[in-house]
């Protein structure tokens, strides 16, 4: 008899079978593709603390390209680019912080804890619907012969399209506002190159995030290092592209051209090309977490956080999941999902997307997209210029041309200073 | 007739191997491994022929323990599965002598097959060789690149591809060794139920010679065509401008043929090919009007 | 920056597909109803597509080819033609398959 049927292998649906299957509970956890991450494509870093409870020294035998020893923000225009770049030996050691790692490994990885435990993992087979009786979910149907399995609980961790949430009415059929587009470019290069450009050494990595380079569409950009490759992309918002008529991989193009980034990338070959949505309407646009005999996980219930400068969204599928698998006992035997759902607002999955409501309207608004990058390295290039034999001008005097060179009105950039306090105070 | 057996000997391997576009390093992912198309469609034909007579079906696979995961999808699909272990890195295995393993697969078979089937050629070696290797080593006939294999009665009646697009229909004696086409057939999918089934089981290695590579490969690196070069145009200014832009060449306006019927249009296809050269009719048989 | 369509980085489109595996199944598992598309105004699915499977045709409709396409979802987001898009994941084990992601 099963207990409960995880749909999904990807991060969220992984680690609620491996905590369901440690809970003695009889785990079959789904996967339509045929290996565990074979359909998932990200960006590229993964924040394990999450797993520290759970898995202790999992850094120890993760699938790890590199660890993140430093990490750069990049404002860009056509022709400037301003860059704050932090770095930490503290994150070059264990515990960590962020390593580089692919989805193919990671997921396998992952999915494998959870067979460990003892789940049963059945890939290349898709969960085609629900079965549901008197209102209650009771089973999902595959596309299998013979495909409909039953189970008092179902898990949904199938992802930023679930197709299990839209079912069941608790995330709405189409919604392109609050979704991104992310395309990358795996590129080879080779390892030394790579620990030159970015001077970095042995298994430490760079994760850059870049803004102002997606031709004012909403978004940003990614560079992150692995160990022989660079992982290289774009996150824009779907509704703009779309009404932009702008084809994704040209701004990934734009992006490898740019006098900022060129040096980086020459001479690296494309190994791999993905694209992936991902949900980034951050609190306010979360699908219901749960229906009777249903817990919805991960990017399926729009968990992802999209904040600018985050975008975390496998150590926020991995702590749903853990909650989901964690309280599938009890939610089987009270017929209620409420210790899932005190659960994740008891931990960072709940709290760090309430803190941060705001952000997804803040971040992709157009000041903040369009204006905002020019501005400030327009802003910094007049420091920086030496205009001899003119004197310096002030940086008061600075600011006002840079803002309105750039469009912007200086009440407004007060108005977004103080939002921007509240969203990420 | 009691206890006839059917055998199927298919190569399970990562059919998209990636060669690094930088190093040219091969790397073989063990999760993809898999049956190529024309594998499955000897597993497919065995599974056919197996349940029409009867008779057990047996899949074996040479290869590491990265092919137990589609031996399990075999398995639950209800043949049996036996796996001959190879050693070394994937360039041995690709080296490996093929005889030696007609040796190996035919000792794992451990019995005498009424029909032994398997892939025309395997995705990556693609020699083609080693149902020959096989038949000879069992001491039977072979059929090889059929594109379809029908029971009539207690007989087996094959087709296969010729040159020039002829074909040919055969009676095929058994015991034979059949090699197939991915033609017109696909390996079914397990239910629900009997892939839970199989999810953990074992499969079994076979306890045979293990074979070794037969040469040694020294490197490889990745296909690098050459740029065509092609010389600079001479001439006035007019004329290279105009051999540039290709205004000098001769071209054939496109024919559009239709919209016809199919048997007008293959008619004017072959005419087509005839009047250029591509056809004979000593070659093909066909008259050319 | 230039606004080429194709390959401005020396990498044309077809270039990029192939560095991506797909296991082509035997079912379509979108099909497109080029009637509908006929009377879309916005044909968003042309350029968001980021496998570019959409290919707008001479008497205003669509040719779809399902075989190399990511899964991603972004079609059906975008389409703005009801009933144009029937989107279902491919079968089981089938579809396109990352190495890295
Ligand atoms: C371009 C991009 C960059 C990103 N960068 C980062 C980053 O750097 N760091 C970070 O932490 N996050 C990042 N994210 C977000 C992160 O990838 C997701 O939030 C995370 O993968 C969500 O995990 P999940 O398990 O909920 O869903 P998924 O990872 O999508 O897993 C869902 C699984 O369910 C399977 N599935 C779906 N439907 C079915 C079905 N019907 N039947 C059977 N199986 C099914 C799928 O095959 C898949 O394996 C990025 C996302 C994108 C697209
Ligand atoms: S957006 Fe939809 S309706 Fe419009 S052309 Fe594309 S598929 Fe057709
Ligand atoms: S799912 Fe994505 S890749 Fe496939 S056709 Fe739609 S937009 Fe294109």
């Amino acid at each position: 008899m099963t207990d409960v049927i995880v749909v999904g292998a990807g991060p969220a649906g992984s680690a609620a079978a491996l905590m369901a299957a440690r809970d003695g509970l009889d785990v079959v956890l789904l996967e339509r593709g045929p290996f565990p991450g074979s359909k998932n494509a990200y960006g590229g870093v993964v924040y394990g603390r999450v797993l520290d409870e759970v898995l202790p020294g999992w850094w120890e035998e993760a699938p790890v390209q590199r660890w993140v020893t430093r990490r750069s923000t990049m404002l860009l225009t056509e022709t400037q680019a301003l860059t704050v770049d932090f770095r930490s030996t503290d994150w070059g050691q264990a515990p960590y912080n962020g390593c580089t790692t692919f989805r193919a490994d990671f997921d396998s990885w992952l999915a494998g804890k959870a067979v460990d435990a003892g789940a049963q993992l059945v890939t290349s087979t898709v969960a085609t619907g629900l079965i549901v009786e008197a209102g209650r979910v009771v089973g999902v149907r595959t596309d299998r012969p013979d495909g409909d399995l039953r189970a008092p609980l179902v898990i949904a961790a199938d992802g930023v399209n679930s197709f299990l949430a839209k079912e069941a009415g608790l995330l709405p059929r189409t919604q392109a506002k609050h979704l991104t587009l992310g395309v990358k470019e795996v590129l080879s290069l080779p390892r030394e190159v790579i620990d030159e450009r970015f001077g970095v050494r042995g298994d430490e990595g760079v994760d850059v995030e870049l803004l102002g380079c997606t031709r004012g569409i909403p978004g940003g950009g990614f560079l992150y290092t692995n160990r022989d490759s660079l992982s290289v992309g774009v996150v824009v918002s779907l509704e703009h592209l779309t009404a932009a008529k702008v084809r994704a991989e040209d701004l990934v193009a734009d992006l490898k051209a740019h006098p900022a980034v060129a040096p980086w990338v020459e001479g690296a070959e494309l190994k791999e090309y993905t694209a992936h949505l991902i949900p980034e309407g951050g609190y306010d646009h979360l699908a219901e977490l749960s229906t009777p005999g249903m817990l919805v996980t991960g990017d399926a219930a729009g968990l992802c956080l999209a904040a600018g400068i985050w975008l975390e969204g496998v150590n926020f599928a991995i702590g749903s999941g853990l909650a989901a698998g964690r309280h599938a006992r009890s939610v089987i035997d009270s017929g209620d999902a409420k210790p899932y759902r005190k659960a994740l607002e008891g931990s960072f999955v709940l709290q760090d997307h309430k803190r941060l409501r705001g952000a997804p309207d803040l971040v992709l608004s157009e000041r903040v997209q369009q204006r905002y990058p020019g501005l400030v390295a327009d802003l910094v290039q007049g420091l920086f210029t030496v205009t001899n034999p003119a004197a310096k001008p002030g940086a008061l005097r600075l600011l006002r041309r840079a803002a309105k060179k750039n469009g912007v009105k200086l009440r407004h950039l007060l108005a977004d200073g103080l939002a921007g306090g509240r969203v990420f105070r | 007739m009691a206890d006839r057996l059917v055998v199927v000997l298919a190569r399970c391997t990562d059919l998209r191997a990636e060669v690094d576009p930088l190093s040219g390093a091969i790397t073989r992912d063990p999760r993809t491994a898999a049956f190529s198309a024309s594998d499955a469609a000897a597993i497919e034909h065995g599974l056919r022929i197996g349940s029409a007579w009867g008779a057990r079906t047996l899949v074996v696979t040479a290869g590491g323990v990265e092919c137990e995961g589609p031996l399990r999808e075999v398995l639950s699909l209800g043949a049996e599965v036996r796996r001959v272990p190879t050693r070394g890195s994937y360039v041995d295995e690709l080296a490996t002598d093929e005889r030696a393993l007609a040796k190996s697969l035919v000792a794992a078979i451990g019995g005498r097959p009424d029909l032994v089937l398997c892939a025309d050629r395997s995705a990556d070696r693609g020699t083609g060789a080693l149902p020959a290797f096989v038949a000879h080593e069992l001491g039977v006939v072979q059929a090889p690149g059929l594109v379809s294999l029908e029971l009539d009665g207690e007989d087996l009646v094959a087709e296969r591809r010729l040159d020039y697009g002829r074909r040919e229909r055969m009676r095929v004696p058994l015991p034979a060794v059949c090699s197939v086409e991915a033609a017109g057939i696909r390996l079914r999918r397990a239910s629900l139920p009997a892939s839970l089934a199989a999810a953990t089981a074992e499969v079994p290695v076979a306890d045979v010679p293990v074979p070794g590579p037969a040469v040694r490969v020294l490197g490889a690196r990745a296909a690098r065509p050459r740029p065509r070069h092609l010389p600079a145009p001479t001439g006035s200014s007019r004329e290279r401008l105009l051999a540039l832009t290709g205004a000098l060449l001769s071209h054939e306006p496109p024919t559009v043929v239709g919209p016809v019927a199919a048997p007008e249009a293959a008619d004017a296809l072959l005419e087509f090919l005839a009047r250029n050269g591509y056809l004979s009719e000593a070659r093909t048989g066909w008259t050319v009007q | 920056m230039s606004g080429d369509a194709s390959g401005y980085d020396g990498l044309a489109f077809d270039d990029r597909m192939a560095t991506v595996e797909f296991r082509v199944a035997e079912r379509a598992h979108i099909v497109v109803d080029s009637d509908v598309c006929r009377s879309c105004t916005t044909k968003a699915c042309v350029t968001a597509c980021p496998a570019n499977l959409f290919a707008p045709t001479s008497d205003g409709g669509i040719l779809f080819n399902y075989e190399q396409c990511f899964e991603c979802g972004t079609c059906y987001q975008v389409c703005n033609g009801e009933g144009a898009l029937t989107w279902t994941y491919p079968d089981g084990g089938h579809g396109v398959v990352f190495r890295h992601g």
